[in-house]
């Protein structure tokens, strides 16, 4: 592979946003013609990569170059005209315009006097379409197409710029079957395409790549031939040896016995087609589910922020009607909610953390009716040693913390209103490795001490090591449940797509 | 590729009736004319002079300063903004044209570029500020709105002053015995509309109203796209200056205020949504068309003019609701 012409080369960059490291000193070469995977966990690096590869931020240190040329790019039509295209994760899809403008932005196909010709835009788009086998309306507007439809549109469009890079983040996660994707990604590297290939899915990794380049907290830890490294090997590549040994899962105590504290019975409204759980005390019950497979309405209505059209909610065995968090609070033992937008649901930006963490509570800490802010600081003090928050971010505004301290805080939070039964949705999204064994932890004692945990997960191995029993959703409903040895990332991987391969074409 | 692949998703066309009704009601525009129509004929009804030159042309009259600073309006709504400055900038441009009158065609012209260098000089502050520096688009464009009141007020501290002649008398009347200059105007505008709709730049436009990150990501200016909004606001709402002039015929430092409600509610009417991405400017123009009809309705109805308010906003919510009942039943039927 050394003799491979080095279509990008990397080297050395670094980015920082303020006071955090993004990345530092990162270095990556692909060459001509090979699929290249780009592995590490969430937050270790990857989307700042991607960004400065598409010129969308530039790095503090280090160079880039294409072909040996210089690669210093400004914006995302430069990193296009150099022949560097992005399917994005989070795709970039305008939803308001049609199949065709989307492929054909930010230029339309020209008619007369220069104006944008609709029935050529089309057309234009429509060749696309069939030249990478899509069978999709030119005409259809994004609004109305399926994710799955989406993310294989974001892809084509990438392809359809013809390009010498081309990185593709996540591409599968929408995706039921990969061999589209696949054998576009294999013609382009036979003609001489460079890919990167960024996926959390091993199995996808192995099949696609020659060779995988780590990052760990924003540093790459190295590049691999995937013959030779076994999957254990780069699972400590990504997450750091001694962390790797305590992946192990936690023993499950013989919790089938004790008693139910939350019970849903056939829930049914929103995006929920028929949802049943069962949540017993002492246990972490995971929730695991592709995006938008009601794994979030089902957590709103579980605290009433979504409304039911039917089915009921049982707490400590009694049948409860949930009209919102408040009331969530303060019924049976108590139900609290960790919702996954902290910045837009959960924090107060301007308050003090100590001031955030008690605020449900507030009322009981003061004196006379009287908020006191020493009363205020004792108890969220014990509140974040439960969570590893260092007492010195009591005083500062919570808006000033980084993410994961933020998250440390909402916990402790939601820790601190004594409620016994946990709603976690994606408690880790976005923070780094060090908060997460924190937040595993402070989950683990809070289960071990009686508590029930409701976790749901974007990251597979974080139910892997921390639940009892797993539930997968899909399309609204419950579509499987895995208890003990089960509980593994090819499994659940299995189970999430493994439906998903059923789907009706509808 | 494989034959589960959706297939089945690629919409069936119904009849052609059936499309263009669909198309002609979900439009936003098109539930606001029809809004239109009613009203007219109501009108027509109780007042027969409805339907005479003279009463045609004093209804556009009426309604090209506020149809002008709704279209203008609607650019930065469409984009996912609100420009506030519209107020602001109809003040200056009246002063300006009631202490400086210019007479003849000649003066007249320069008096427009004067409106027009005023408005887009506001928007292409407003757009810097909103666009570069990022600031919200509400405060930014409050500041510039309070400040061209200011400005009005120092050039003319109280209603006073004279239109030019030529500017109040031929801009208000009838070419050919039927057409009013004022119509024509408003036309004219629609007519660069309908070009500036097939260019990239307002695709552009819409594409940030709908999402500024995917947008961007798509190799979309978003800068570009929200300056051009604003700049091209800023003019329209010189030229409603310049319209509103002709008008009243005298100038005044206030006589903005009353726009920066109706503009917004004419906006809303013509089916632009609030939040971004979706409407047209001849939406805006129609609704800002159908609240000055209203206000003539319940006149000619004998209804009293304080409760003019009360139906100019009933209209204005019913229309709403009607209009976005339809694209929910629209969008459910499409998805079927």
């Amino acid at each position: 592979m050394s003799g491979a012409a080095c279509a990008l080369d990397v080297r050395s960059v670094s980015k920082s946003y303020g006071a955090t490291v993004a990345l530092q000193d990162v270095s990556i070469e692909l060459h001509a013609g090979e699929v290249h995977a780009l592995l590490g966990e969430n937050g270790a690096g990857k989307s700042t990569l991607v960004k400065i590869l598409n010129g969308v931020v530039r790095p503090n240190v280090g160079t880039l170059r294409m072909g040996g040329e210089p690669y210093e790019p400004h914006s995302i039509v430069e990193a296009r005209r150099r022949g560097v295209a992005t399917a994005f994760q989070e795709l970039s899809l305008v939803p308001n315009l049609t199949v065709a403008q989307n492929l054909s932005l930010p230029r339309q196909a020209k008619g007369s006097f220069g104006l944008v010709s609709g029935a050529a835009t089309q057309k234009q788009g429509a060749a696309i379409l069939n030249r990478f086998g899509l069978p999709l309306s030119s005409s259809a507007v994004v609004a109305n197409l399926t994710l799955a439809e989406r993310q294989r549109l974001e892809i084509t469009r990438a392809f359809a710029c013809n390009p010498k890079v081309l990185i593709l983040d996540e591409p599968t996660a929408a995706l039921a079957e990969t061999e589209w994707l696949f054998g576009l990604v294999r013609q382009a590297t036979a003609a001489g395409a460079a890919v990167l290939y960024i996926s959390h899915r091993l199995a996808e990794v192995r099949e696609l790549c020659q060779r995988a380049t780590v990052l760990r907290n924003g540093r790459s830890i190295g590049t691999v031939g995937l013959q030779e490294v076994t999957d254990q090997n780069i699972f400590e590549m990504m997450v750091g040896r001694s962390q790797a040994e305590e992946m192990q899962r936690r023993a499950t105590a013989g919790a089938s016995t004790r008693p139910a504290v939350l019970e849903a019975e056939t829930l049914v409204g929103g995006s929920l087609k028929n949802v049943s759980l069962k949540l017993r005390e002492g246990e972490i019950l995971g929730v695991a589910g592709l995006e938008g497979q009601g794994q979030r309405a089902l957590f709103r209505a579980l605290v009433g922020l979504a409304p039911l059209n039917s089915g009921s909610v049982k707490v400590d065995g009694a049948p409860v009607r949930l009209s919102g968090p408040d009331v969530a609070l303060k019924t049976g033992r108590g139900i609290a909610f960790l919702p996954e937008e902290r910045k837009t649901e959960g924090i107060f930006p301007a308050l003090a953390t100590a001031t955030n963490i008690v605020l449900p509570v507030v009322g009981r800490i003061g004196r006379a009716g009287l908020v006191s802010e020493r009363l205020e600081r004792d108890a969220a003090a014990g509140s974040s040693s439960e969570v590893d928050l260092s007492p010195r971010y009591l005083d500062f505004r919570i808006g000033d913390l980084s993410g994961g301290n933020q998250q440390k805080a909402l916990l402790a939070r939601a820790m601190q209103t004594g409620a016994r039964i946990l709603l976690l949705y994606d408690p880790t999204r976005g923070v780094d490795v060090g908060t997460k064994q924190s937040i595993y932890a402070a989950i683990r004692s809070f289960a071990g001490s009686g508590g029930a945990v409701l976790l749901y997960s974007s990251e597979l191995p974080e139910l892997v090591r921390l639940v009892d029993r797993c539930l997968v959703v899909y399309g609204g409903r419950i579509f499987a449940e895995l208890s003990g040895a089960d509980i593994n990332e090819r499994t659940l991987v299995a189970a999430l797509t493994g439906h998903a391969a059923h789907e009706p074409a509808a | 590729m494989s034959a589960n692949l959706n297939a089945a998703r690629v919409t069936a066309p119904g009849s052609n009736l059936a499309v263009v009704m669909r198309r002609v009601l979900t439009d936003g525009a098109g539930v606001v004319a029809i809004l239109y129509v009613v009203l007219f004929a109501l009108y027509a009804l109780w007042d027969r002079s409805a339907l005479t030159a003279s009463g045609v042309t004093n209804l556009s009259n009426n309604a090209a300063p506020l149809a002008l600073a709704a279209a203008g309006e609607s650019l930065v709504v469409i984009s996912k903004g609100f420009d506030l400055s519209v107020s602001g900038v109809v003040s200056l441009s009246n002063v300006l044209m009631a202490t400086y009158p210019l007479e003849g065609p000649g003066g007249a012209l320069v008096s427009l570029m004067i409106c027009l260098a005023v408005g887009g000089a506001i928007g292409a502050i407003n757009g810097v500020l909103v666009a570069i520096l990022r600031l919200q688009s509400i405060a930014a464009t409050l500041g510039t709105m309070i400040m061209c009141q200011g400005l009005a007020l120092v050039i003319m501290d109280a209603p006073g002053g004279t239109v030019a002649d030529w500017v109040s008398y031929t801009l208000t009347d009838v070419i050919f015995g039927v057409i009013p200059i004022s119509g024509l105007i408003v036309l004219a505008v629609i007519a660069l509309w309908l070009v500036f709709r097939r260019t990239d730049t307002c695709i552009a436009l819409f594409a940030v109203g709908a999402d500024e990150t995917a947008a961007s990501l798509s190799g979309i200016s978003v800068v570009r796209a929200r300056v051009t909004a604003f700049v091209g606001a800023g003019l329209l709402y010189g030229l409603a200056g310049f319209m509103l002039s002709a008008q009243t015929a005298t100038g005044n430092p206030t006589a903005g205020t009353p726009f920066l409600m109706l503009t917004f509610a004419a906006v809303a009417l013509g089916g632009v949504s609030l939040t971004g991405g979706r409407g047209s400017l001849v939406g805006a123009v129609i609704g800002a068309a159908t609240l000055m009809l209203l206000q003539k309705v319940l006149f000619s109805g004998g209804v009293s003019s304080f409760y003019t308010g009360i139906f100019q906003g009933a209209v204005m919510v019913l229309a709403i609701v009607f209009g976005s009942l339809i694209l929910r039943l629209a969008s459910t039927g499409a998805r079927a």
